[in-house]
């Protein structure tokens, strides 16, 4: 241990990263060698050294060793909890399984397990278990929401909130990683814990930074698919910890979910809808054939870039947000949601739309209610509490509900329209995969024939949830 | 400001290019301009996915109009509109009303059938009848707290077709600084102003001194020493148009580019972009005014200069309110303290301390001294304005101590 006489070496917290000065009667500012000099870096517009905020554990850790009652710690430090009455179901074998192995990692990992197995449960057990300030983040303001209300069920706490026009920070709060990413520079020192509820919304160029600009020595992360087409999932490891516990997919299936078969029913256009598709794709290929004529290589993002400038690229463009708009409101589409209203008559349906402005014609057409990203929390709750009582046969939902909102007890769903990523089918199964009873679940895709939709509804089914697909018309 | 989806900018051998409708290039566009500002101003009880349609079609066979271009014209309008808003959540609850009161018909059919034997029309019209108002209106207010649904009640205005399409040029430039990590500003003048907006934005400084009254401030973030981030894009967009106000001045911003490369943006005051801010006060008080009208710009040798010089130590940073240059080389700065409270005296004081070995002359009134208090040599009393007289000896007794 190194004693500096006279010295006091101050670390402190400053807006997302931290900051190690020295504070002597001399003032010359110099500091003696410290531990890790590769985190840290001079900076010279505050005569100080500065690191991420990510790494203070270890660094106050190996500050202390080294200078003892020098070093004065000045970060905020997360407040310890009392827990006097915890009301939790009790965890299943793999549950338990899954948090003694975050546990024995130092708090610090990722658990992968598919939807409907109880993540949440096992997240509040851990909350229950490590008794530490905890700031859990959910990628929309539904999840956050309901975490409050979990955290509210299971510690009878009223937990802070920061999202939806809110910024009430306690020492169990709730927020969205977009607000993490905002607030994080003043909310990043004081707590201990970071719950990152689907956390593959972590990793994106921008949103990583709330968990760099966190003091959190300890940090769970949860999915059901922490993979991203972009490889970003590689620096979770760095940012949350490495997998300590993953659970496949088909382990799942069976036993803790329901048993559930893919329905995929091609609809057509109509024969106006067709006629404007098929033009509108032969307008694209004959600009994109004569540009390439010109130009070889020349692809989709020249042509918006010349859209600007150029009349008939910004008539392609057109052309080709056109077709998407007629592939994901197709008329047909309501027809073939009629017909499944019809076979399901008494059964509980939830719908996802590819758009808001489907989801409302939806809605309008079938006299049924929504969930859309903008609904209030009191219209929110009381549409999934009437839907879960029966009193509404349908909810439809944009991707809003893709991930662990709880809706209990859908057997049927359908998705018409929707993106074609292997991470969103796995979740979107999840929802109706849910256990309850033992009856099985269907989901059906809805999408057009003869346009890219069948392709993405391929795509879809290359995730390991949709074994075999029957293919049949209603 | 804009959303980034709204920015349009073209990186070209590592320059940023930003969207900008001039006179030169684009003087149709002030027609434009004003057939928008039409629009909005007749488009009282209209929904905004009206106007915005409507705006969009007014550019339907313009050949030079992307479409980030309409829909940055409409977030600007919007921006200078006042909707109506559903606070009170009568949507919502005319919705659960009809959705319930649907259940029971669940599903609605077009055909209606043996076993499913409502059809979709009839319903509708008969849950009309039950609510006592036409389906038409039912249909209108179902959804009429989404955005795009809500009616415009008020729009305040651009003070005139040239004011909008400005607004949208700067507009274009802060977008573009969202992608910024770094921001290096060269002044010459109005360098209090530039100081005290960018830590308004909380932006952090680095001073360099390159010679008399210039100086190079490279701004950003706490974290911008220890990594490439855009984390502080939005500060450097709320400074711009105080740095527009000002003048003599030119900047270089390093942007990140959609490709992860990186690319500058330089402005200056030059440009003729107009910032929708005033420019700075020429004076902060009429005690400067009447001091620099006596002076006149040159005395004796003496120079005078306004906020000509930066004293800086780490993030503290003060500008006093005159510089005076002798022709020799000598320079001595001058604060006045006009207003004052203890408070204001005490932490004047800790600022000051802080760059003792600097020549700094404080102009104090009389009554904020105590009764027979002892001043320092570099202290000028005044009493309602400050004597020429003793200006001129305090500056020549600081000039000869020095030699």
């Amino acid at each position: 241990m190194v004693r500096i006489s006279n010295k006091q070496i101050a670390l402190s917290f400053n807006r997302g990263t931290l900051l190690l000065s020295v504070r002597s009667p001399e003032d010359d500012g110099n500091l003696p060698h410290i531990p890790n000099t590769s985190l840290w870096t001079r900076d010279s517009r505050t005569g100080t050294l500065r690191c991420d905020a990510i790494y203070y554990a270890g660094v106050s850790r190996d500050l202390a060793r080294q200078f003892g009652p020098s070093l004065s710690d000045e970060v905020p430090k997360p407040s310890r909890l009392k827990w006097p009455k915890v009301k939790l179901p009790k965890l299943r074998s793999n549950q338990i399984e899954a948090l003694e192995a975050w546990s024995s990692a130092d708090c610090r990992g990722q658990i992968i397990m598919p939807t409907g197995t109880g993540k949440t449960e096992m997240a509040l057990a851990a909350m229950a278990r490590t008794k530490i300030a905890t700031l859990v983040v959910a990628p929309v303001r539904d999840l956050m929401y309901q975490w409050h209300r979990r955290i509210l069920a299971a510690f009878d706490y009223d937990a802070g909130i920061v999202g939806d026009g809110l910024s009430n920070i306690k020492p169990v709060t709730v927020t969205t990683y977009d607000s993490a990413y905002i607030h994080m520079a003043r909310m990043g020192a004081g707590f201990g814990l970071l719950i990152f509820d689907e956390e593959h919304h972590l990793p994106g160029r921008c949103r990583r930074e709330a968990a760099i600009m966190s003091t959190a020595p300890m940090r769970l992360g949860l999915t059901a698919t922490a993979e991203r087409s972009d490889g970003l999932h590689k620096d979770l490891d760095w940012l949350i910890g490495p997998v300590v516990y993953q659970m496949p997919f088909k382990q799942a299936e069976g036993s803790i979910l329901a048993h559930f078969g893919v329905v995929r029913i091609p609809v057509a256009l109509n024969p106006r809808e067709q006629a404007t598709y098929d033009q509108c794709s032969r307008t694209i290929r004959h600009f994109m054939l004569s540009r390439r004529k010109e130009q070889p290589g020349y692809t989709w993002r020249d042509l918006c870039k010349e859209s600007g400038s150029d009349p008939q690229a910004r008539h392609a463009q057109k052309a080709y947000h056109l077709k998407n708009s007629i592939e994901s409101r197709a008329a047909e589409k309501l027809r073939v949601l009629e017909d499944i209203f019809r076979l399901h008559k008494g059964r509980q349906i939830l719908v996802f739309t590819g758009s808001n402005a489907m989801a409302i014609e939806v809605s309008r057409r079938f006299l049924v209610p929504t969930i859309l990203s903008h609904t209030r929390k009191r219209e929110r709750l009381a549409v999934l509490e009437k839907f879960a009582r029966g009193e509404f046969p349908v909810l439809v939902a944009n991707r809003v509900l893709d991930e662990g909102v709880d809706v209990p007890e859908a057997k049927v769903a359908v998705v018409i329209g929707g993106q074609g990523s292997t991470r969103q089918a796995k979740q979107r199964l999840g929802r109706v995969l849910r256990k309850s009873g033992g009856a099985r679940a269907t989901l059906y895709e809805v999408v057009c024939e003869n346009t890219k939709e069948v392709q993405r509804s391929r795509q879809r089914r290359k995730s390991d949830a949709y074994e075999r697909p029957v293919h049949r018309r209603v | 400001m804009l959303t980034s989806d709204q920015s349009i900018v073209e990186f070209k051998a590592g320059r940023a290019i930003v969207d900008r409708l001039t006179q030169s290039t684009h003087s149709h566009y002030l027609r434009y301009a004003e057939r928008m500002l039409a629009i909005y101003r007749n488009g009282k009880g209209r929904q905004r996915r009206q106007l915005h349609r409507e705006i969009e079609s007014l550019f339907a066979d313009e050949p030079d109009c992307p479409i980030r271009r309409i829909q940055a014209f409409c977030k600007l309008l919007d921006d200078r509109s006042i909707f109506r808003t559903d606070s009170y959540g009568k949507a919502a609850k005319l919705r659960l009303k009809v959705f319930a009161e649907a259940a029971r018909f669940h599903p609605l059919v077009e055909q209606p059938d043996r076993l499913f034997e409502h059809n979709e029309t009839k319903i509708k019209t008969q849950l009309a009848d039950e609510l006592g108002l036409p389906w038409s209106e039912i249909e209108q207010s179902l959804y009429s707290d989404v955005m795009a649904y809500q009616t415009l009640e008020r729009f305040e205005e651009y003070p005139s077709a040239q004011a909008l399409l400005s607004r949208y040029n700067v507009a274009q430039l802060q977008a573009c600084l969202y992608r910024a990590e770094k921001m290096t500003v060269i002044a010459t003048d109005n360098l209090k102003t530039i100081l005290r907006y960018a830590k308004l934005a909380k932006l952090m400084h680095d001073i360099v001194r390159l010679g008399p009254s210039n100086y190079r401030i490279t701004f950003s973030g706490p974290a911008s020493v220890l990594r490439r981030t855009r984390l502080y894009g939005v500060n450097f967009a709320k400074f711009l148009p105080a740095l527009l106000a000002c003048k003599g001045w030119r900047m270089t911003a390093i942007l990140k580019t959609p490709w992860n490369g990186a690319a500058r943006l330089n402005l200056s005051d030059k440009d003729g972009f107009t910032s929708h801010l005033l420019p700075p006060d020429e004076f902060d008080s009429s005690l400067e005014e009447s001091l620099a009208g006596k002076f006149g710009p040159e005395r004796d040798d003496w120079r005078l200069i306004r906020e000509g010089e930066i004293l800086h130590n780490h993030q503290k940073t003060f500008v006093p309110d005159f510089t005076f240059r002798h022709e020799d080389g000598t320079q001595v700065l001058l604060e006045i303290v006009g207003f004052w409270t203890p408070e204001y005296l005490s932490h004047r004081r800790e600022t000051l301390k802080q760059f003792r070995h600097q020549k700094i002359l404080i102009a104090l009134p009389e009554k904020s001294l105590r009764e027979g208090a002892r001043t320092s040599k570099n202290v000028l009393v005044y009493k309602t304005t400050i004597k020429l007289k003793s200006l001129m000896e305090a500056l020549e007794r600081i000039r000869i101590e020095k030699k």
